[in-house]
C-alpha cells in the first residue's frame, strides 16, 4: 500500500494544488451565491429555479465548472485531512489512514461523473 | 533494465544504535505563533470535503427532479446550513490569500528558457483570475447574465 500511495503521488499532488488554486477560485462564487445570498433572501430564489439550474447545469461549460466543485475540493479535502492525522502523531497508522481518505475523494468524484450526467 | 525501488530500500536491516532523539512536536505546535497558521490552513480540508460533498448533494439532486432541487435550497435556508457556509466562506477566503500569497514563492528561477514573470506581477494575475471567475460564476448564479 506504501509502495502504490508513492506511485499515486504524483496524481495525488496534481488534484491537492489544483483543489487549493482552482477549488478556491470556484469555491468563492458557488459559497457566495448558493450557500448564503439566495438562503438569506439578498439574491431572489428565483434566480436557481429548478428550470433555470438545469438550464446552466446542462450547458457543457456549467458541467466542466460542476465537476471542478465536486472533485477539486474533495481531493484538496482530503490530502490536507491525511496531513493533520500525519502532524498529530498518526505517521503509524498513515497506510490505513491515507487509502481511506482517497478512497473517499475517490468515490466523490466517480459519484460526481454519475451526478453530472444524470443532470 | 531500471525497476522501481522498494520504499524503505534504505532503511537498516535492523534499528541500529543511535545518539539522535526521537522526533518531538515543537513547543508552540498546533495553535502557537506561526503553527496558527499552518494548522488552520491544514483544518480548511475539512471545510473543503464537507462542501464538496453538499455541492455533490446539490447536483445529484438537480439530476432527481424539480422537487429534489427546490428541497435542496430550502435545506440551505436553515441556520446551520448558513453558519456553515459563512465558515465555509472565511476558510475559502482565507486559502485564498494564503495560498496566493506562497504561490509565487515556489516558482522555479527558470521553466526552460522562460523566466516566470516578477513575484507582483505573478500575484496580480492570481488575484484577477480570483476575482474574475467569482464575479463572473456569482453574476450568473445570481440571474444577473444567461
Amino acid at each position: 500500500m506504501k509502495h502504490l500511495l508513492l506511485k499515486l503521488e504524483p496524481l495525488i499532488w496534481l488534484l491537492f494544488g489544483q483543489g487549493i488554486l482552482l477549488g478556491t477560485v470556484l469555491l468563492t462564487g458557488w459559497v457566495l451565491v448558493v450557500g448564503l445570498a439566495i438562503p438569506l433572501g439578498i439574491v431572489p430564489a428565483d434566480a436557481l429555479s429548478y428550470e433555470r439550474a438545469q438550464m446552466l447545469g446542462s450547458h457543457i461549460i456549467g458541467r466542466v465548472i460542476l465537476l471542478g466543485l465536486i472533485v477539486l475540493p474533495l481531493w484538496k479535502g482530503a490530502h490536507h485531512m491525511r496531513h493533520i492525522f500525519l502532524d498529530f502523531g498518526g505517521a503509524k497508522r498513515d497506510v490505513l489512514v491515507a487509502p481511506l481518505l482517497y478512497l473517499l475523494a475517490a468515490s466523490g468524484s466517480v459519484l460526481a461523473v454519475v451526478a453530472i450526467v444524470r443532470i | 533494465m531500471s525497476r522501481n525501488a522498494h520504499p524503505d530500500a534504505m532503511a537498516p536491516s535492523k534499528p541500529g544504535r543511535t545518539r539522535t532523539a526521537p522526533p518531538q512536536l515543537p513547543d508552540q505546535f498546533p495553535f502557537g505563533g506561526r503553527y496558527l497558521a499552518y494548522t488552520l490552513f491544514d483544518l480548511t480540508g475539512i471545510l473543503y470535503l464537507l462542501l464538496g460533498f453538499l455541492v455533490l448533494c446539490a447536483v445529484w439532486s438537480l439530476g432527481s427532479g424539480e422537487a429534489a432541487w427546490n428541497g435542496v435550497l430550502e435545506r440551505n435556508r436553515s441556520m446551520l446550513y448558513v453558519g456553515f457556509h459563512a465558515i465555509a466562506l472565511v476558510g475559502v477566503i482565507f486559502v485564498g490569500i494564503r495560498f496566493f500569497g506562497f504561490f509565487p514563492k515556489a516558482q522555479p528561477p527558470r521553466i526552460g528558457p522562460v523566466k516566470p514573470p516578477p513575484k507582483p506581477v505573478i500575484l496580480a494575475m492570481l488575484y484577477a483570475l480570483w476575482i474574475g471567475v467569482t464575479a463572473f460564476l456569482s453574476i450568473v448564479l445570481a440571474g444577473g447574465i444567461f
